[in-house]
């Protein structure tokens, strides 16, 4: 991260104000996307306390009016890889860079251009959408969070998953051609009418 | 929209992948003006496929934001600002 390379030397008083003013005001946002991740509450508070003190002893690293969330985020995704993915006791992942062939191919593209219509979605007023994203797999539902929930632009995006820009676009566009799939599956098993 | 303009529009488009991913970047703030001119403009009030997609592209995002969001656990907060305070302290 180059932002590392300059430190700052903080204050107490400084320190006890970026954190108040900065850094909390995105604990909700932060927690959102620790549970997306872990889809356990206990361990997302773990997690979510880990990053905050993470963020807390590095806060030397954090350029004052800099995008604060971003930093946090890149912070909860690295801490998520390192700890809990590895203690995580899901069988392990296939390996992303094979999903990311497979959906990256034209083929799959013209498969999956699910049916599903606004008129149904109008109908899923329970939990539908969150098992549906929770459903994908995790470097999906984590582009979906980042851009759709949380408004992060596709550069910043990138720097928090150290991805290149054409990867988060193209991920993004597979995972949403996922999550409605995913979508018109349970609005066909719900009987309503898809098309 | 009116039932007689949505009755001569196109029912196919060739392009509908490239469409849905240039809408998706017109969503996401991600595309020029002049890509957003001529998409929003011209292209959606002629393509059917495109008109509903980009209606479905809006109530998913919808969707997500209303049911997909978390407010972390009051305690929770209380804790992570406790022991901030207790760090400062040493």
């Amino acid at each position: 991260m180059e932002e590392e390379l300059i430190k700052n030397n903080y204050t107490d008083a400084q320190k006890q104000e970026i954190f108040d003013k900065e850094f909390m005001p995105n604990i909700n946002a932060m927690y959102n996307f620790a549970y997306r991740l872990t889809l356990e509450r206990d361990d997302a508070k773990d997690l979510l306390q880990d990053t905050y003190l993470k963020a807390f002893r590095f806060i030397d690293s954090f350029q004052k009016g800099t995008n604060a969330k971003a930093w946090l985020f890149r912070i909860l995704k690295n801490s998520f890889i390192n700890d809990y993915r590895k203690k995580s006791k899901e069988p392990s992942k296939v390996d992303y860079q094979e999903v990311e062939a497979y959906y990256n191919s034209e083929e799959v593209d013209r498969q999956i251009t699910p049916d599903l219509r606004v008129e149904s979605l109008g109908n899923m007023i329970g939990d539908e959408i969150s098992n549906a994203l929770n459903s994908l797999d995790v470097d999906f539902r984590t582009v979906i969070i980042l851009c759709d929930l949380e408004g992060f632009k596709y550069e910043e995006m990138a720097k928090i998953l150290d991805i290149p820009i054409g990867t988060v676009r193209s991920r993004l566009h597979r995972a949403r051609n996922l999550l409605k799939e995913k979508l018109s599956e349970y609005a066909k098993s719900m009987g309503y009418k898809t098309a | 929209m009116n039932a007689n303009e949505m009755k001569n529009m196109k029912h196919d488009c060739p392009h509908q992948q490239e469409c849905l991913q240039l809408l998706q970047s017109i969503l996401d703030g991600e595309a020029t003006q002049e890509q957003k001119d001529k998409f929003m403009g011209n292209h959606l009030e002629e393509c059917m496929p495109c008109y509903q997609n980009y209606h479905l592209e809006v109530a998913i995002r919808d969707l997500l934001r209303k049911k997909c969001a978390n407010q972390a656990p009051q305690d929770l907060v209380d804790s992570i600002k406790q022991k901030v305070i207790q760090n400062l302290a040493r």
